[in-house]
């Protein structure tokens, strides 16, 4: 077996990062409109007004690597096993230091999740924010109960957000190497992912 | 300060429209062109140009045709829903008076006032700033009747003291339109017919998206935020990360693993 295993292609990596990018953007123009406190974001941007065009566009990049990432990985995200299940009651193993061996395809559980809840919220976000885009065109109570499932799934999203950005980074040593230049140990692959780890060769 | 309204007594109201054109002319705003529609309400509704309007409204009433008038302008709530919704602070404020009035420097056109308005005052301009009624702030604090009270012949528009407005018109035996909702309203309506008949909501409040996305998401926010933060920390020093050890396999670690 060798030492490093390909986790992600560059086409992923790139569009992860390109995701990564388009939300943060989105996320500070958009605390800039959230709250008072936070007006002052917008000026990174060149003024509310330019903010809230780089909010827009930041939209249509975070749309787009949101549905390829989804595409990407669909077939293993929408499988759904008895050791998903073993994995989620285990609590993937993250509730205590003891050690626990749950066979996980490329994704564990939580992965799995995380990523259908990405691309659901994706999707509320984009519809909502089309809406507000495009007030106009849209009747009163429509606008105004997208502008509150945007604050909604804003705040949903943030929150999985950081909780993945742990997951991915501190608090599972080695796995974003596999995000940012493609490629994991196979100590980390057999550690995480044993089935993944064996269908890619190893034992 | 004594807080100010507006009284409009729409039972003295002959649609002279007096008040639109002083309206325009004080705040310097440039006639629109109108289309004869079977109407004389003209324009049809508010518009950037118009901030106060005369709704000709035909109804019946047990077999008799009625002709109603009512100036329609914004109200100056005092819990004001485009205040609420408003992220550029100063856009929209409040006077000492009590008014609502708008800066259309500090506006940034992001549309929400439009849309959190209760009774849809908000209009844009075409370079996207907001206008509305301001309650010619300019010249009430300096002790002058705001354009279109000044203008009316018929006394159907008056301004002063709110509480001494509502208690004359009590006095009288007159219910004012909604007087203790949305923290008063500045602006008194005595109203002929039903508030519907005004297309008036009976009871008016902030639409209760607003109010949830405002008063109820927004501050949770600041805890999902802080409880996820927490949450990461909290595990990263009781429990720990899951490190790849020795035994894991042959290879653990090395350059550029986090
Ligand atoms: C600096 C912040 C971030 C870091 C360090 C990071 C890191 C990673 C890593 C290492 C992976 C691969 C996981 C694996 O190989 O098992 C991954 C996957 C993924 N990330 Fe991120 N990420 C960040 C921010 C985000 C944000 C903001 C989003 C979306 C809003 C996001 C959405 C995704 C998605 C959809 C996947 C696909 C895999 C899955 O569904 O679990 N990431 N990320
Ligand atoms: S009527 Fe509308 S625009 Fe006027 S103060 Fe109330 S919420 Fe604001
Ligand atoms: S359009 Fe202007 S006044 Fe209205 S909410 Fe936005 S910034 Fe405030
Ligand atoms: S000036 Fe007075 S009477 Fe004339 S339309 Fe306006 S409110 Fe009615």
């Amino acid at each position: 077996m060798p030492k490093y295993i390909v986790r992600h292609n560059a086409a992923e990596r790139v569009m992860h990062w390109t995701l990564v990018v388009s939300f943060f953007i989105l996320v500070l123009t958009g605390l800039g409109l959230y709250a008072h406190a936070f007006f002052g974001y917008l000026n990174f941007f060149g003024g509310a007004e330019q903010g809230m065009l780089f909010h827009r566009w930041a939209s249509i990049l975070f749309i787009i690597s949101s549905v390829f990432l989804f595409l990407s990985n669909m077939k293993e995200t929408l499988t759904f096993d008895a050791d998903d299940a073993a994995w989620l009651k285990a609590g993937g193993g993250y509730l205590s230091r003891e050690k626990k061996e749950i066979p996980q395809g490329k994704f564990n559980a939580g992965q799995k999740l995380f990523a259908v809840f990405a691309i659901l919220a994706t999707v509320v976000m984009a519809v909502s924010g089309f809406v507000i885009w495009f007030a106009d065109s849209f009747g009163r109570a429509l606008v105004q109960f997208s502008l509150m499932i945007h604050a909604l799934f804003f705040i949903f999203f943030v929150m999985a957000a950081i909780v993945h950005i742990y997951l991915a980074s501190i608090g599972n040593p080695g796995t974003s190497a596999g995000m940012l230049w493609g490629q994991v140990t196979s100590g980390w692959a057999k550690k995480h992912s044993s089935k993944w780890y064996k269908a890619m060769g190893g034992k | 300060m004594a807080r100010k309204a507006f009284l409009i007594d729409t039972t003295r109201c002959t649609a002279c429209r007096g008040c639109q054109v002083a309206c325009k002319q004080w705040n310097n705003i440039p006639a629109e062109g109108t289309v004869n529609r079977g109407s004389y309400e003209n324009p049809p509704q508010l518009t950037p140009q118009t901030y106060n309007q005369i709704r000709f409204i035909e109804t019946e009433k047990s077999g008799d045709l009625r002709w109603l008038f009512m100036n329609k302008r914004c109200l100056h709530c005092g819990d004001a829903g485009c205040m609420k919704v408003c992220p550029s602070a100063g856009a929209l404020y409040r006077t000492p008076e009590g008014l609502v009035g708008f800066d259309a420097a500090k506006c940034i056109g992001c549309n929400y006032c439009i849309n959190g308005c209760p009774f849809d005052v908000p209009r844009y301009t075409e370079d996207k700033k907001v206008t509305k009624c301001h309650g010619c702030i300019d010249r009430v604090s300096n002790g002058l009747a705001p354009a279109c009270v000044k203008t009316c012949p018929t006394g159907c528009l008056q301004f002063g003291d709110r509480d001494k407005l509502i208690s004359a018109a009590k006095e009288k035996g007159k219910s004012v339109y909604a007087e203790k909702d949305l923290d008063g309203l500045g602006v008194l309506y005595i109203l002929d017919d039903t508030p519907g008949t005004y297309e008036l909501p009976a009871k008016p409040a902030i639409p209760a998206s607003i109010f949830l996305w405002k008063d109820v998401i927004k501050p949770l926010g600041i805890l999902g935020f802080w409880g996820a933060v927490g949450t990461a920390l909290l595990h990263y020093v009781t429990v720990g990360p899951k490190k790849v050890e020795e035994d894991d396999d042959s290879y653990t670690g090395g350059k550029g693993d986090a």
